[in-house]
């Protein structure tokens, strides 16, 4: 059926590549001038009546054909060169993220592929916007890009498999929020392998955390497909963030269940991953009782929500959940008073409230982002938000964040003796929360059953 | 890797994924959309509401007989039932004999 598509100006690189991964890349765009958003009613008007031809145009005119550029197959060798000249390659191929990275050899790549039993050919999944095919192969070739050491494998092809996941929504990863991933790791492969898991486990410098880290913005952009300037719009962006090792040692000594565990995963090694808008660190939580402590840590989770409120009611209702992640000393002193980790979530949910009009100006006036500015209690009525956003009318009464209780994720990591904690905010269903199973190899030492891809045995 | 002399060089694999969209013939356009009717797909965001009134006025004095499926009838293709909002597009797209698409916002 022929289309158009509507795309302010900033967009039509992005639509371009896009439709290209769709496989139509000569699907036409109808541009509209500058960001609508912008826009008094009588420009907004000026600049539609100004699309109209191309909106026909569009609908009524066939398009040149497109021309088909070739690439490598999967496997092959791209280049020879010293350190510098591949690094420069990389980089003018837009394969770098401008950092030096490991030169991907042959035999570089072979010893990523002893950590798993899995076939390099076994394809994990197709990812968009470009939609090529994720492989044990070329999972192995970015892991050596980005500095992991081979034996971080499986724990790389489960975070390709999460990326690969249709939940974790990996087509909105060049949304204008620029948001970026989070990963949060558990089991005893954190120890085995070398994580951080206390002080400064945000912080770069340890390299399973970073490295694991660069490998998942990499393999967005080299197999995803995610480019700035062209399918990536995040206004500013993110860079990577460093992998996020929960203490398991605190949480065991609390009785406290781990993020994995959390989200259904019943295996120790696993990966939790979700895309955070931004965050802030929660400084000096004073006290030690809860009822001092946790009106202090709602306060900064409702703080740090706006426009995401469009994820617990509209674009994506019931979608937010925010992640707080406490010290170890918090989570131990919450938990001496006798509070679970479901006591937190429910107490926190009770106390991060913010006024209903102050809600509805977040998702309508100042944003737009849930179309005609209607309030909480329509959108009930129109069972388009639950109940509990319309306890009453009056426009003052306080509603929650998000949806449900469950819908808070709580980690524990950091610096065990310091009373901080981090708030993260979620880009709901633009990267929900997804965790995998991490399976590791039956015999690590093996030979791997197949090196390079079968397409490139001729080559 | 290789050396020679004191360069030494790396032969390297490239790091991307094949392929797997084969390129997509465009549906034939319309000769003209008189006597049409015009899909609309919205994602609920940037000024859709505003914008699609103002498209419709417009090609309606170009093409009296036009006729059009407004963006409700088809629920956002970008929010938390997107996925079912696209499956279930050919269905309706047949249902109300919609023989083109407008499809907005990309902001």
């Amino acid at each position: 059926m022929p289309s158009v598509s509507l795309v302010c100006e900033g967009f039509v690189g992005q639509a371009t590549a896009t439709a290209a991964g769709l496989g139509m890349p000569t699907l036409p765009p109808a541009v509209l001038p500058g960001h609508v958003d912008a826009q008094t009613d009588e420009e907004l008007e000026a600049n539609v009546l100004a699309a109209v031809d191309a909106v026909v145009r569009g609908l009524t005119a066939d398009p040149e054909p497109a021309g088909v550029t070739a690439e490598p197959a999967a496997g092959a060798i791209v280049f020879e060169g010293t350190f510098d000249e591949v690094n420069r390659f990389f980089y003018e191929h837009e394969w770098s993220d401008g950092l030096p990275i490991v030169p991907p050899t042959v035999e570089r790549v072979e010893e990523f592929l002893r950590f798993t039993d899995r076939d390099a050919d076994e394809e994990l999944g197709i990812l968009l916007p470009d939609r090529r095919a994720a492989t044990v192969w070329n999972v192995a070739v970015n892991g050596v890009l980005a500095g992991c050491r081979p034996e971080y494998m499986p724990v790389l092809v489960a975070l390709v498999e999460a990326m690969a996941d249709p939940r974790y929504g990996v087509e909105h990863s060049g949304n204008t929020p620029g948001s970026d991933t989070l990963i949060v790791l558990n089991g005893p492969i954190i120890k085995e392998l070398g994580f951080n898991y206390e002080q400064g486990a945000l912080r770069d410098g340890f390299q399973a955390n970073t490295t694991v880290g660069r490998f998942w913005r990499l393999y967005l952009r080299n197999v995803a497909g995610f480019l700035p300037h062209k399918t990536d719009k995040g206004t500013f962006g993110n860079t990577w963030r460093v992998v996020l090792a929960e203490n398991e040692d605190a949480l065991a000594r609390i009785g406290w269940t781990t993020v994995a565990r959390d989200q259904g995963v019943t295996q120790e090694n696993a990966v939790t991953v979700g895309r955070y808008t931004g965050g802030d660190v929660i400084v000096s939580v004073f006290g030690t009782r809860p009822e001092q402590m946790l009106p202090y840590l709602a306060d900064a989770l409702t703080k740090q929500t706006g426009w995401q409120l469009m994820f617990t009611v509209g674009m994506g209702t019931g979608s937010q959940r925010p992640l707080l992640v406490l010290s170890p000393i918090l989570a131990e002193t919450l938990a001496k008073a006798g509070l679970s980790k479901e006591d937190v979530r429910r107490l926190l949910y009770a106390e991060a409230r913010m006024p209903a009009w102050k809600f509805e100006r977040y998702i309508g006036e100042w944003t737009n982002l849930v179309p005609g500015r209607r309030t909480l209690v329509e959108l009930v009525r129109a069972g388009e938000a639950p109940p509990v956003f319309a306890e009453s009318e009056d426009p003052d009464r306080l509603v929650p964040i998000v949806c449900e209780p469950e819908d808070i994720m709580i980690a524990v990591s950091g610096d065990p003796l310091r009373t901080n904690a981090y708030g993260f905010v979620h880009n709901g269903i633009l990267g929900y929360t997804v965790t995998k199973p991490i399976y590791a190899p039956s015999a690590a030492s093996a030979p791997a059953a197949a090196s390079r891809p079968s397409s490139t045995a001729a080559s | 890797m290789s050396a020679t002399g004191s360069r030494e060089t790396y032969a390297v694999v490239w790091p991307r994924g094949t392929k797997a969209v084969e390129i997509a013939e465009l549906a034939p356009r319309l000769g003209t959309l008189e006597g049409k009717t015009v899909g609309e797909l919205w994602d609920d965001l940037f000024r859709g509401d505003e914008i699609f009134p103002i498209l419709r006025a417009e090609l309606a004095r170009r093409y009296p007989g036009i006729r059009f499926a407004s963006y409700d009838r088809f629920g956002s293709t970008h929010g938390r039932d997107e996925h079912r909002v696209i499956a279930e597009l050919p269905r309706k797209l047949e249902e109300l004999e919609v023989d083109a698409v407008i499809s907005g916002m990309a902001c």
